[in-house]
């Protein structure tokens, strides 16, 4: 009885992956986005979150819309990019990056920054608040990336609800910032409008880290919890993305869980604040 | 080298003291010999001289004796006389002969000796003979004659002085011969010296070339091992080419450096080994490091390495690497234990060498397939006596003891190595999965972030339409009251024209009943005269009685349709309940509409779903009417293609008090369709989609309207949905009512909450569900409402300056809040106490008596207090003062001099209500 109903569940399983993987790949012929190398695990919830919300009986239901149905293509990719950040997220990162890698860069004729992933941009912002409090901001080019270009619009705009504003007041100070944080918007009722200064310091440009490329040689790269996303293949693939565009004795800033520890490319790299997850290439 | 003749450091040794004493032994006998001879000659000298000047002396002794002898007998006569004289005449003979052979060397003493002897012999003769003849004849004359004449004195004298010259001759001789041995005693002296220089000489040589032969050696040696000391390098051998104890030495000291290369080697290859394995993180790789650097040190040909796993009974043994020259792979790739050579090597956990190797020997239980190697090696690698791995090599030569034993070291560390990577591996692996597990912890954490906010963001869309909702009915509010008293007008207005409507419809119905009575005569009659009964009438005048009658017809459905519109309209039609028969009501739709169908050509199709309930409850003539009305309007309108009627239960949602469920039943036409401006215009009373319309297919237009109103009537709906040209869907959609006391305005209700349910679900949930990332911007379109905002809200301004004060003030009170004020920490305090519904604390730090940092502190020392938002206004400061502002509980800080847009952006966003 008990093999019988673990047999059904492991068919049933089996064929869930099936639908999951046709899916991935028809939302990959179809979009250019790849997921198919993402955690199943966190793909299969978005989808089943999705099927639910739109009373959809199974993947393969999922998979016809998406194939015939654009809106709901965009609907499907957008729920699958995950979108969670805020200003001076894990303040003790920003910290630590004021207080121990910006002195090492303060000489550099040159910054470049790429921060990968950076979904509507609060920490592409937060850093290039950081630039302009260390007085770095007029020889520091920060490039924001992220595959949804949906997201980048959003981000483009700098407008972040009020609400999240006194959240990001309390980051911005443990973060250890110089002014008061209120110098850098404005607001009315319902959002804050980040000042021009800071927003033109930033490039936004779609890029994915699954299928393109390195595009130019950085001092610094930011891609915090992009990789919990990502299989392990698919980490180490983004890792090698990483290193190729890092500039010798770059820093690369990982998310507050993630970690190098286990990257193929680990020894590549110096422990330079494990505690933030900031890494120097060697 | 062995066979060379050993000359050892002892024969060196003795050799040279052996030469030493020679030499001395050669020169004390030289000398010695030298000596004797001088002996000889000083012996001689002494002797022969001695003798000699004896002899000489003995003889002139002898020959004065004769003389004194001869003399004395003669003088005297005396006979004792004659004795000395004969006997020196006996004596002196012997001692000339004595003389003569002692002379015997030297021919001119000879000669010398002789004229002496001849000289004596000549005075016996003439003197001493005669005289003594004369004494004997007692011939005195003769005595005295021979007195006076004495004839032997001459040969005498003459003899004296022979003597004399022999002895000075003699001496002459001895002087000679003195010299001469003194010139031998100086060259004796020489030689000794000279002998003793050359032994020292000799001896210095040979100490020399034997102690240099040794330390030459030994220093040879010495370098080679402070060499080998210093530059560590134990290849380099010692190499003596004497043959020697330091040989020996050398030999020994090579030997020890042998066995210490081994050790070394052995030492240096475990380590080697070793060290390769350190950092090595799995297990394949470790076996494949170890194995290669194994069998390349042992010079194996092939290996197998393989590793336990599983535990106990169920323990297999798996290859997890090979070394091999050329073969792809070798080996079998698992083994149990006890299973073949190797499987009983792992079994009695020993290490065994097979040397020799049968023709015929069959490897595969080896391992190693169908080689044939002179030797194989099976190591088991043993971790807590127990075996974890087996080490298989094979070399085509035999193994040495070294190569054992560098495998048995190797093996004794490396169970403990492998037990280490497994641990590690296990450890590793925890590790990636705890990592793993961090990960998807947070990804998950995000998705539920972004699942929350995206709640949120519906939650807040929700509040916004409800605050504006609430604004808006707010301002209705006001208005309401305004518009109160215009609506009571209206009513009173809307009265008079309701009255007036009804009025107008009980009119019309009047009037159609009123029409209806005089239509009736003309139908009934133009039917009979058109039937013709008496025949009485051409064909002509049937032909008009027959127009007459369905032009009567016509008036007369337009008619009813004008009172049952006014009917409804005036509130006068009711409905009757009760029960349709859906399962045969198809049917009888099929009856009725089948020949229109046949005769216009169209397919007329009727689908009714299984789960429709059998019993529809409704008002069945009205019912029948709308779908009688839609239906002819199908037809009216299609000139090709089909007509289809499909019913089904409506699935979900729409649960009503009364009302059973929902029955929806909709009529698709591939007719002309309707515009979709004109939508709306079709259900109006007297409207079709255009004049032209109506000259074509005829009609009142009046059917659209009446089944309109008839389905609100039965708390249904009718929706149409049409595309021009390309034909209509009327869906009509009916609650199947069970409650007698039914009335259409509840049902209308019902019907508003179906509808939304019904007609736009996926849009309805679409825009519901679009996730925040797109929506955003445009539904947070900022809003230039700042007033609503500030609006109302009490601030409360705490600052010892009161031009500060009344600019604030002045500022915000433009924005519509109330402001209290305090000039320092204390007063602001009692504000705090005495009024209530403060908003937002502005707190200034630079204060008397009590300043902002106490004052903050002490507020949020309140529990009511501990969320009130408080921004400090710090003089444009250090970074110390903002770090005390926030210990000391502000929410934000802005730096003086204020920038009132500044603060405001700051107000909203600690004023915004969460």
């Amino acid at each position: 009885m008990m093999d019988q109903w673990k047999l059904e569940e492991e068919e049933t399983s089996y064929k869930e992956k099936l639908e999951m993987d046709l899916l991935l790949e028809g939302l990959y012929r179809v979009s250019g986005f790849d997921f198919r190398e993402y955690m199943q695990s966190s793909v299969h919830r978005r989808i089943k979150n999705r099927m639910q919300l739109e009373h959809i009986p199974t993947i393969t239901r999922v998979l016809e819309k998406v194939l015939h149905d654009p809106a709901f293509m965009t609907k499907i990719l957008n729920d699958l990019s995950i979108n969670v950040t805020e200003m001076f997220r894990d303040p003790e990162f920003f910290k630590v990056f004021r207080e121990r890698v910006i002195p090492m860069l303060r000489d550099y004729p040159e910054i470049r920054i790429w921060h990968a992933g950076c979904a509507t941009g609060e920490e592409a912002y937060s850093m290039a608040i950081l630039m302009e409090e260390e007085g770095l901001s007029h020889k520091t080019r920060l490039y924001a990336t992220d595959m949804n270009e949906a997201v980048l619009m959003k981000a483009s705009k700098g407008i972040f609800p009020l609400t999240k504003m006194r959240n990001y007041t309390k980051n911005y100070m443990q973060a250890g910032g110089t002014q008061a944080f209120s110098e850098y918007y404005t607001a009315d009722g319902q959002f804050a409008y980040l000042k021009p200064s800071i927003l033109k310091q930033i490039s936004f440009a779609q890029h994915n880290l699954v299928t393109d490329h390195s595009f130019n040689e950085f001092h610094v790269i930011l891609c915090r919890n992009v990789l919990i996303y990502f299989t392990v293949g698919l980490q180490n693939k983004v890792h090698d993305l990483f290193y190729e565009s890092l500039s010798p004795k770059g820093f690369l800033g990982l998310g507050d869980k993630e970690s190098m520890q286990f990257a193929d490319c680990a020894e590549k790299y110096n422990d330079f604040a494990e505690c933030v997850k900031i890494y120097q290439k060697k | 080298m062995k066979n060379r003749i050993r000359f050892g450091i002892r024969e060196k040794i003795v050799t040279g003291y052996v030469v030493i004493i020679v030499c001395l032994i050669v020169a004390i006998l030289a000398v010695n010999n030298q000596l004797e001879t001088m002996q000889k000659e000083r012996n001689f000298i002494i002797n022969h001289d001695i003798t000699v000047r004896d002899l000489t002396s003995q003889i002139e002794k002898d020959l004065l004796k004769m003389e004194t002898g001869q003399r004395g007998y003669v003088i005297t006569g005396d006979e004792n006389y004659l004795q000395p004289y004969n006997e020196a005449r006996a004596q002196w003979y012997k001692d000339f002969e004595k003389l003569n052979e002692l002379m015997a060397d030297n021919p001119k003493q000879q000669r010398d000796i002789s004229a002496i002897n001849q000289n004596i012999e000549k005075w016996i003769g003439v003197a001493a003979e005669p005289s003594i003849k004369l004494r004997q004849q007692n011939d005195s004359e003769g005595i005295q004659r021979f007195f006076k004449e004495d004839p032997g004195k001459k040969e005498i004298e003459q003899v004296l002085q022979q003597f004399d010259s022999f002895r000075d001759d003699e001496k002459a001789l001895t002087e000679k011969r003195a010299e001469k041995l003194n010139e031998q005693n100086n060259y004796l002296d020489i030689g000794l010296y000279s002998l003793l220089a050359f032994v020292i000489i000799t001896s210095f040589t040979l100490a020399y070339f034997i102690s240099g032969s040794i330390i030459k050696t030994i220093r040879a040696v010495v370098g080679t091992i402070r060499a080998m000391a210093t530059g560590g390098d134990l290849t380099e051998r010692i190499h003596v080419k004497s043959n020697d104890e330091i040989r020996d030495l050398g030999e020994a000291t090579n030997e020890l450096l042998d066995t210490f290369e081994d050790r070394d080697w052995l030492q240096r290859s475990v380590t080697d080994v070793v060290s390769k394995n350190q950092g090595i993180a799995s297990v394949e790789n470790l076996a494949e490091t170890v194995l290669s650097s194994v069998a390349q040190m042992t010079q194996s040909s092939l290996g197998a390495f393989y590793i336990r796993e599983g535990k106990d009974s169920s323990a297999v043994f798996v290859k997890k690497a090979s070394f091999a020259g050329s073969a792809d792979d070798i080996g079998r790739n698992s083994f149990i234990l006890g299973q073949g050579m190797i499987g009983q090597c792992a079994l009695e956990k020993r290490l065994h060498v097979i040397s020799k190797i049968e023709d015929d020997y069959e490897l595969i239980s080896s391992g190693l397939g169908e080689v044939k190697p002179r030797s194989i090696l099976i190591a088991p690698v043993l971790h807590e006596d127990e075996v974890i791995a087996v080490i298989e090599l094979a070399s085509l030569k035999e193994y040495s003891k070294l190569q054992l034993n560098f495998i048995k070291e190797v093996v004794e560390t490396f169970g403990m190595t492998i037990n280490r990577v497994i641990d590690r591996m296990e450890i590793s692996r925890l590790l990636t999965e705890s990592q793993a597990m961090t990960e998807e912890l947070q990804a998950q954490s995000e998705e539920l972030q972004t699942q929350s906010e995206e709640l949120q963001m519906q939650s807040e869309e929700l509040q916004m339409i409800n605050e504006q909702l609430e604004s808006r009915s707010h301002e209705a509010e006001e208005k309401s009251k305004d518009l109160e008293i215009a609506k009571q007008e209206l009513e009173e207005k809307a009265k008079q024209l309701t009255l007036g409507s009804k009025y107008k419809s009980e009119f019309l119905a009047n009037m159609s009943h009123e029409l209806r009575t005089p239509l009736n005569s003309i139908l009934i009659l133009s039917e009979m005269l058109a039937e013709n009964g008496s025949q009485s009438l051409s064909e002509e005048d049937k032909e008009f009685a027959r127009v007459i009658h369905s032009s009567g017809q016509d008036l007369l459905n337009l008619i009813n349709d004008i009172l049952d519109l006014s009917k409804v309209e005036a509130g006068k039609l009711e409905v009757m309940l009760s029960e349709v028969n859906m399962s045969e009501f198809p049917a009888s739709l099929e009856r009725n509409f089948a020949h229109v169908a046949n005769q216009k050509g169209i397919d007329f199709k009727i689908h009714s779903d299984h789960d429709v309930p059998v019993l529809f409850q409704t008002d069945e003539k009205r019912f029948q009417q709308i779908v009688k009305n839609l239906l002819s309007n199908a037809f009216k309108f299609t000139e090709k293609g089909s007509v289809s009627v499909s019913i089904k239960k409506v699935a979900s949602g729409m649960k009503h008090a009364g009302i059973d469920y929902w029955l929806e039943l909709s009529i698709t036409d591939t007719g002309i369709g309707i515009p979709k401006d004109k939508h709306d215009l079709i259900f109006e009373a007297f409207q079709q989609a255009d004049g032209a319309t109506i000259r074509k297919f005829g009609g009142t237009g009046l059917g659209l309207s009446i089944s309109s109103e008839f389905t609100k009537l039965l708390g249904g709906h009718l929706k149409l949905d049409s595309e021009e040209g390309k034909g209509s869907t009327f869906t009509l959609i009916l609650p199947s009512i069970t409650d007698e006391s039914f009335a259409a305005e509840t049902f209308q209700g019902a019907y508003a909450e179906a509808a939304v349910a019904l007609e736009t679900p996926v849009q309805e949930i679409g825009t519901s569900e679009q996730p925040a990332a797109i929506e955003m911007p445009a539904a947070y379109e900022p809003q230039d409402s700042e007033g609503s905002v500030f609006y109302g809200k009490t601030v409360l301004i705490t600052d010892d300056d009161n031009r500060n004060i009344f600019a604030l003030r002045t500022a915000l009170e433009q924005k519509g809040m109330k402001i209290l004020t305090a000039n320092n920490g204390i007063e602001c305090l009692e504000v705090l106490d005495n009024k209530k519904g403060i908003d937002l604390i502005l707190m200034d730090i630079m204060m008397p008596e009590m300043d902002g940092y106490d004052t903050m502190k002490r507020i949020r020392a309140q529990h009511e207090f501990k969320e009130i938002p408080i921004i400090a206004l710090t003089a444009k400061a250090m970074k110390n003062d903002r770090e005390k502002c926030l210990e000391a509980g502000a929410s934000d800080y802005i730096s003086k001099p204020l920038k009132l847009e500044q603060l405001f952006s700051c107000m909203h966003v600690w004023m915004q209500s969460k």
